[in-house]
């Protein structure tokens, strides 16, 4: 039998990141008190969407439009429940599907353009799909917004899941849907096609000689972000209860566009995971301070002055590696010289 | 046919969008980045104004002169301070752009903790209406029109007749080559901002009297002026122009008739454009 060899400078640091992970999955055990859980919650939905934003960057497009897929996410999931009448689940399922099938069409058709163009675009694509819902009364009953209801419980034999009676199935229900949107996004980064994406990036012009079709794999980026931000959106809406046109907007977009970016794009999931959490928590708890303005003031300073003070081109997750590297002893990685200057 | 009043409507918000895409081009083009937080530049101007003429009795003016000074040296530090650090080669349009972003957020709270979040406003610096007959409009909003045709020509003339205009012009169409020929590309970069940034104080502290000043004014002429330069072609000055008249036009005279329906009829027309003709109606393709 061979014996398998452990590389310790692998197992620590994952072992040491599994820990805060742990305390995650088990904190309802502690506190099941509905204040900090909500914030949980709520941040993992931002994680998604975040995500998903770090995976259409990988293709070297930045989208300004991420919430209104939230918000179709959400408007599909309430319009099916409260008006179709249909249960929560087959909704919840459908709201993916059908933000999915809008990315795809919108980004078959506006992806063609790059650059910044391609996030003036999705700006005004978010901006359409406000007004849309702001103004279709009869769909959308317009600024009061939908009530989708909670999720049916679940009866387990002799055991109920009530998504009434507290905070915890979302709860468990939230670590889920993100357990299995990083497993996703993680596979698809490991894989030919995430190498695919970041060869987009990284030199476009080689990638098209390369033989590979630009637009396809933007789309298929584009597609797989607008569905698990679909579902992020969904789950937002009935999480809490109600979706209004203004909750997903452009400050919104803007919102996961700075958590990712902080977070840091290296990595499609750790990154958009670390920034999301920590700018979520920082906000909700700067905005309990009593001074009004404060919490924008701290806030947007804390964003800058991350930005500033890193090194150019990473974020928050990559101080993560470059302690271990201390710690470990090893070489600093080459850095590639830039061709400007 | 919408009444005179819309048209004149109309032309107001012209003169602010144009200002204002004016300068965000005047940026693009030297720096390469979209200033985000313009629209706060603007909001400051307001805010300036509003302390100098009410609270210090500068007569109006000078206060404008003060404005555009004070807010100018403001855009120079942010440059200074801030972009020219985050601005890294490959995604640094990306990274500038969230670090602007996130000044809208540190500028809007600054603003309301000190101005506080309450409208204010100025009461007409120049009272009086001039009566046409047909109809009437008030000296401030003509006022508004010959300020922002006074300083367009002060821009041409600064950009196309002095030594300084001479070097933002090489500079933004050869960055290299006007770097071997002695230009300081770095403070170059930092005198555009200055301008781009009093610019928008301008337009902000000139609306002053007409529209409230609150700290969050900014929004939406910001969003207003970058799809004006969309329009109008990112990097090119006659298209930031033209971009900011259809856009003044649009949001008057044609929601005057299809009233919400004017807006996604603007973010549809922006998005034609972009898919059609992504270089904008006037500007050259991106680099």
């Amino acid at each position: 039998m061979m014996i398998k060899y452990i590389d310790w400078k692998v197992t620590i640091p994952r072992i040491v990141a599994a820990v805060p992970i742990a305390i995650l999955v088990f904190i309802p055990v502690f506190s099941t008190s509905r204040d900090t859980l909500s914030i949980i919650i709520l941040s993992g939905v931002w994680v998604i969407a975040a995500m998903g934003f770090a995976m259409i960057l990988r293709t070297g497009q930045f989208s300004m439009g991420q919430a209104a897929f939230m918000a179709i996410g959400g408007y599909a999931s309430a319009i099916l429940t409260v008006k179709m009448g249909w249960s929560f689940w087959p909704s919840f399922f459908m709201a993916g599907v059908i933000s999915g099938i809008i990315a795809l069409i919108i980004g078959s058709v506006v992806l063609r353009v790059g650059n910044i163009y391609f996030s003036i675009i999705t700006l005004s694509f978010g901006e359409i799909v406000r007004i849309l819902a702001q103004n279709l009364e009869g769909i959308t009953h317009g600024a009061r917004g939908l009530i989708p209801p909670s999720p049916e419980p679940i009866v387990l034999g002799s055991f109920e899941i009530n998504f009434d009676a507290s905070v915890v199935p979302y709860y468990y229900f939230m670590i889920l849907l993100v357990a299995i949107t990083s497993l996703v996004f993680w596979q698809i980064n490991r894989s030919r096609l995430g190498g695919t994406f970041f060869s987009l990036a990284a030199n476009q012009i080689l990638a098209e000689h390369q033989g590979i079709y630009l637009m396809k794999y933007r789309v298929i980026a584009f597609t797989v972000a607008g569905i698990f931000t679909g579902f992020a959106g969904a789950f937002y809406a009935h999480f809490l209860e109600i979706i209004t046109p203004y909750m997903l907007g452009l400050w919104e977009s803007i919102q996961i566009m700075i958590m990712s970016i902080v977070g840091g794009v290296s990595s499609l999931v750790a990154g958009p995971l670390v920034g999301a959490v920590l700018l979520k928590v920082l906000s909700v708890y700067l905005s309990r301070l009593p001074v009004y303005g404060i919490h924008a003031l701290l806030f947007g300073g804390a964003v800058v002055l991350v930005l500033v003070f890193l090194p150019k081109g990473t974020g928050l997750i990559d101080l993560w590696k470059k302690f271990w590297r201390k710690v470990f002893n090893e070489p600093e990685w080459y850095e590639i010289p830039s061709i400007d200057e | 046919m919408p009444p005179a009043a819309i048209w004149m409507d109309g032309l107001i918000q012209s003169c602010i969008y144009m200002t204002m895409a004016f300068g965000m081009v005047l940026v693009f083009s030297i720096l390469g980045i979209l200033n985000w937080a313009h629209g706060q530049f603007y909001m400051f101007g307001g805010i300036v104004v509003y302390y100098a003429v009410a609270a210090a009795g500068i007569p109006f003016p000078i206060s404008l002169l003060i404005s555009a000074v004070a807010v100018g040296v403001l855009g120079m530090l942010v440059e200074k301070l801030i972009i020219e650090r985050v601005n890294v080669p490959i995604y640094g349009p990306l990274y500038v752009g969230v670090a602007t972003i996130s000044l809208i957020f540190f500028f809007e709270g600054a603003a309301s903790m000190l101005f506080g979040m309450q409208d204010k406003g100025l009461s007409m610096v120049y009272p009086g209406v001039l009566d046409l007959g047909v109809f009437s409009v008030s000296y401030q909003k003509i006022g508004v029109v010959i300020f922002t045709v006074i300083v367009m020509v002060a821009m041409y003339i600064v950009l196309n007749l002095t030594k300084i205009g001479l070097a933002i012009r090489a500079v933004s169409q050869e960055p290299v080559a006007a770097n071997l020929y002695g230009i300081s590309v770095k403070r170059i970069s930092v005198i555009v901002m200055g301008i781009g940034c009093a610019m928008a104080a301008m337009a902000g502290s000139i609306m002053a009297p007409i529209y409230p000043v609150n700290p969050f004014m900014g929004r939406i002429p910001m969003i207003m002026s970058l799809l004006a330069i969309v329009i109008g072609g990112i990097g090119s000055l006659t298209g930031a122009i033209v971009g900011g008249l259809i856009l003044g036009f649009l949001n008057s005279v044609i929601a005057y008739k299809i009233s919400y329906f004017s807006e996604v009829v603007l973010f549809i027309l922006v998005i034609l454009i972009l898919l059609v003709r992504p270089q904008g109606l006037f500007g050259a393709s991106l680099k």
